[in-house]
């Protein structure tokens, strides 16, 4: 069955530094796409580029060349408040740390995209406490930020991230500042938003443990995408140990 | 090294470092300025008819040190709050507590000397040009008074010095006692009101309480004489806080229960003033004290401005007789705007001075209407035989005589007059004006031509003017005070408001970045920075002229019409202070709202 692509990326180049100062080359050429209800992790070393790719494909960065397309769009030529309306409708973002407005509740930090879209506040009570079951954290929903542990933060944010419903999730190393169980818990969650909400995924890490979770995983190498591994039909286990493999070739 | 290491924390935080300089600055050189008066007691002896007024000064000297104090108690912690993390590190890195103590009182301290001196300087820079601008605007004289004096400038170190010794030593003992991992984390720290109904209530009637004692001591100052001045001090102070506190928590705990908190990002700013609440109530006390001094201090300086040429219409039917009237000085009338001038001839025959009759029934000479104190300088035209009737008694017209010793009055017709056998013929001149204020030095160089060309005993001379000049230099140590101290809490204000709204920037940064990334429009973001300093503006204000509306009730016992000029002060305090809000909100979007895209 042929599906189409939420996202297309291609000949993506991302050059840093102004014409006249030292610039850096840090995205030589870049081209995948992303399927409807794909999990897509992004793997690379240190300074390898995939914050880059994941700023350009979020708009929160323009390329230097090359095009991205989200549901058929081109993103790359958006401003203004077309720009901040594609962020609130069609991207939620887990980001590795500073989820949360730590002067809201989470319920209220939950909300927020619905509130910037002029959604009803029946309709915003209704859809936080769906995603909130969904996620188990109903009676987190009064708290503050503060008052939550790591991984609960995270839930949270992974709640804020697919309330509206977008076209996509991205996250930059959501699981970085987790312990292993509370990051396990954030994996398996995201897995379930992925297959039962039919959510397209596109994370971002350098843990061959959360790359795992991934159906397919493109590896950055210096701007470029090197390999790609697809999980197939493989259990979980035997797709780290791939994974492992492959990450230990890079090394030689 | 760890002082390397601290002066490179500095370098880094430049921009906040500038800001706690500048506010810093500005306090000190207004504490100065007050002080210059205050400390001066010759200057407060002469230039006020009022025997209370240098109780008064130390009263709101009183006033200004406790606000300089919470001044700097929150500069300080904003301070404290830029550094405890570097400090932090530096101790888990391993650096010596005493060691990192030692740094950070001298650090405090310096910052305290420096901004003190700085201040004073500015402070004495900024009497001089205010105190030029009002001796030249106004035609303020106005004696014993220094833009430098030292009395003052010891006043002010003695107070900043002590009080950053203080805090030095209050940081010092805060970072040494707590723990390395709180210091870490501090910013993390939040702490939201509790949601009390019973406690607020209880607080607001409290604090309508308290204001209302406080407006009741001003309005009875004649009885509670100067007890008046500290009371309401006091409950207006804490009416205020109590008030503040209980009605921000009430109302956005209002607004959160309805469908505007969910709409934009209203629920967002509703959170950062619940957030700040507690600071916020602290300054909005301070501010809504401050706009009350400043509007106060202007609309009463600008009352006793307007009393001057009130009384001088009100004293005589004209503003200046001139006999004789010569070339030079026909010039100068010319130049006198929106005039009526009258001209009747005199003879004199032994001591009587003989008007023709005649003139005063073609241009009858106005009189005041009403002699009474308070009588608002309404003129009336009377019948001749009225006329010369009243007007042998009365001073406009026995005062017009040529200043040649002492002489009676009398009418002639026109053809006595015409028959009446002397060498010259007198005239005088009479020049009735509007504005004398404008046109003072004009008038001032009349009077001194005539005094010189018929000298005479000072108080022979007559007229409006006299009047003007006489009272002007018994108001002028109020105006001066007035206006002079209404400016001074002006820049106190502004630089109270400036400081506690930059000091927010850096978390705020963080939080608008967010919103920016999750796709909240900038205008959105725009209006959540507008709201929310609004509120630290409009607050204050509002009860700040409420403050002054009844504040004024003090200067019944010494003004005409204490509310005359309210309304201009008030509109023009007004716009000042919109502008600022304006300046202060770009200033602010600037700071904390992100670019849509990092490099666009
Ligand atoms: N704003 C910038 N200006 C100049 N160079 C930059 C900028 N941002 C990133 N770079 C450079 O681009 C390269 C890729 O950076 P990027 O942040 O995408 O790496 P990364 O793969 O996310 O690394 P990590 O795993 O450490 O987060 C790096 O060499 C970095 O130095
Ligand atoms: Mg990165």
């Amino acid at each position: 069955m042929q599906k189409t692509p939420v996202v297309s990326v291609s000949g993506l180049h991302k050059t840093y530094g102004r014409k006249n100062e030292q610039q850096y080359e840090a995205l030589k050429g870049i081209n995948f796409t992303i399927d409807e209800g794909e999990f897509v992790g992004i793997m690379g070393a240190s300074g390898s580029g995939k914050t880059t790719l994941l700023n350009l494909l979020s708009t929160l960065d323009t390329p230097t060349s090359g095009s991205v397309e989200v549901n058929g769009q081109d993103i790359t030529g958006f401003k203004g408040k077309a720009l901040s309306d594609f962020r609130s409708e069609e991207i939620g973002f887990i980001f590795q740390d500073f989820n949360l407005l730590e002067s809201l509740t989470a319920k209220e930090n939950i909300a927020l995209p619905l509130s910037l879209q002029g959604v009803k506040k029946v309709e915003i009570s209704k859809a936080v406490k769906e995603v909130a079951t969904t996620l188990s954290i109903e009676n987190l929903l009064s708290k503050y930020p503060t008052e939550l542990s790591g991984g609960q933060k995270q839930r949270v944010a992974a709640a804020r991230a697919i309330v509206h419903r977008p076209a996509i999730i991205m996250g930059d190393e959501p699981t970085g500042a987790l312990d292993s169980k509370s990051a396990r818990d954030l994996l398996d969650l995201m897995t379930d938003i992925n297959k039962n909400q039919h959510v397209s995924v596109l994370l971002v890490t350098h843990d061959p443990f959360s790359a795992s979770f991934c159906d397919r995983i493109l590896f950055i190498q210096d701007g470029q995408i090197g390999q790609e591994l697809k999980k197939a039909d493989n259990n979980r286990q035997t797709f780290y140990q791939e994974i492992l493999n492959q990450l230990g070739t890079f090394e030689q | 090294m760890l002082t390397k290491l601290s002066l490179a924390g500095i370098k880094n935080r430049f921009k906040d470092y500038l800001v706690l300089l500048t506010g810093l600055i500005i306090s000190a050189a207004v504490f100065y300025m007050f002080a210059n008066l205050a400390t001066n007691r010759e200057f407060v002896k002469s230039n006020t008819q009022i025997s209370m007024a240098s109780q008064v000064f130390i009263f709101g000297m009183i006033l200004l040190i406790l606000i300089t104090i919470v001044y700097i108690a929150y500069a300080n912690s904003f301070l404290l709050s830029m550094r405890q993390h570097d400090y932090g590190l530096f101790m888990m890195l391993g650096a010596k507590k005493n060691r990192i103590g030692e740094l950070v009182f001298i650090e405090t301290l310096l910052i305290g000397v420096i901004s003190t001196i700085v201040g004073i300087v500015l402070g004495i820079g900024m009497s001089m040009g205010l105190s030029q601008i009002l001796f030249n605007q106004l035609g303020l004289t106005v004696h014993h008074f220094n833009a430098l004096y030292w009395p003052a400038i010891v006043t002010t170190i003695c107070l900043y010095v002590g009080l950053f010794l203080v805090s030095g030593l209050f940081n010092l003992a805060k970072l040494v006692r707590t723990p390395v991992l709180k210091l870490l984390h501090i910013d993390d720290e939040v702490s939201l009101p509790k949601r009390r109904p019973l406690v607020q209530l209880t607080e607001i009637v409290a604090g309508l309480l308290l204001l209302a004692i406080g407006y009741i001591a001003m309005a009875k100052i004649m009885t509670l004489q100067l007890l008046a001045v500290p009371l309401a001090l006091v409950t207006i102070t804490l009416g205020s806080y109590l008030l503040f506190s209980a009605v921000i928590v009430g109302a956005v705990e209002l607004l959160k229960q309805t469908n505007f908190a969910n709409k934009k990002l209203h629920n967002f700013t509703l959170a950062q003033i619940m957030f700040r609440v507690r600071s916020y109530t602290r300054i909005l006390t301070i501010v809504s004290l401050l706009f009350a001094l400043a509007l106060g201090a202007i609309s009463v300086g600008a009352g006793f401005q307007r009393q001057a040429p009130q009384m001088a219409r009100s004293t005589s039917a004209y503003t200046m007789a001139i006999n004789d009237m010569d070339k030079k000085e026909r010039n100068l009338v010319t130049q006198l705007n929106d005039t009526h001038t009258l001209t009747y001839s005199q003879k004199i025959v032994g001591n009587t001075v003989y008007y023709n009759e005649q003139e005063f029934i073609d241009h009858p000479l106005p009189m005041l209407k009403s002699r009474q104190a308070l009588n608002n300088g309404s003129l009336k035209t009377l019948s001749i035989a009225q006329f010369k009737k009243v007007a042998l008694d009365d001073m406009d017209f026995t005062g017009l005589v040529p200043k040649i010793g002492q002489q009676k009055s009398e009418f002639a017709t026109q053809r006595d007059f015409a028959n009446l056998n002397t060498a010259t013929t007198h005239t005088v001149t009479i020049i009735r004006l509007n504005n004398v204020l404008a046109q003072r030095k004009i008038l001032d160089r009349l009077e001194k031509m005539q005094q010189q060309r018929f000298p005479a005993p000072a108080m022979a001379t007559v007229g409006g003017f006299q009047t003007y000049k006489m009272f002007n230099a018994l108001f002028s140590g109020l105006q001066f005070m007035g206006f002079f101290l209404g400016f001074a809490f002006l820049a106190m204000l502004a630089s109270c408001l400036m400081f506690k709204i930059l000091s927010g920037a850096n978390k705020d940064v963080v939080r608008y970045n967010m919103l920016n990334r999750i796709g909240t429009r900038r205008a959105l973001m725009k209006q959540a920075v507008r709201g929310e300093i609004l509120t630290l503006f409009a607050l204050p204000g509002v009860l700040g002229i409420v403050d002054v509306l009844f504040g004024l009730q003090m200067f019944k016992p010494l003004m005409y019409h204490p509310y005359e000029m309210t309304g201009w002060s008030i509109l023009i305090f007004c716009i000042l202070y919109g502008v600022y809000y304006g300046i202060t909100t770009l200033i602010y979007e600037r700071l904390v709202i992100p670019k849509e895209q990092m490099n666009g």
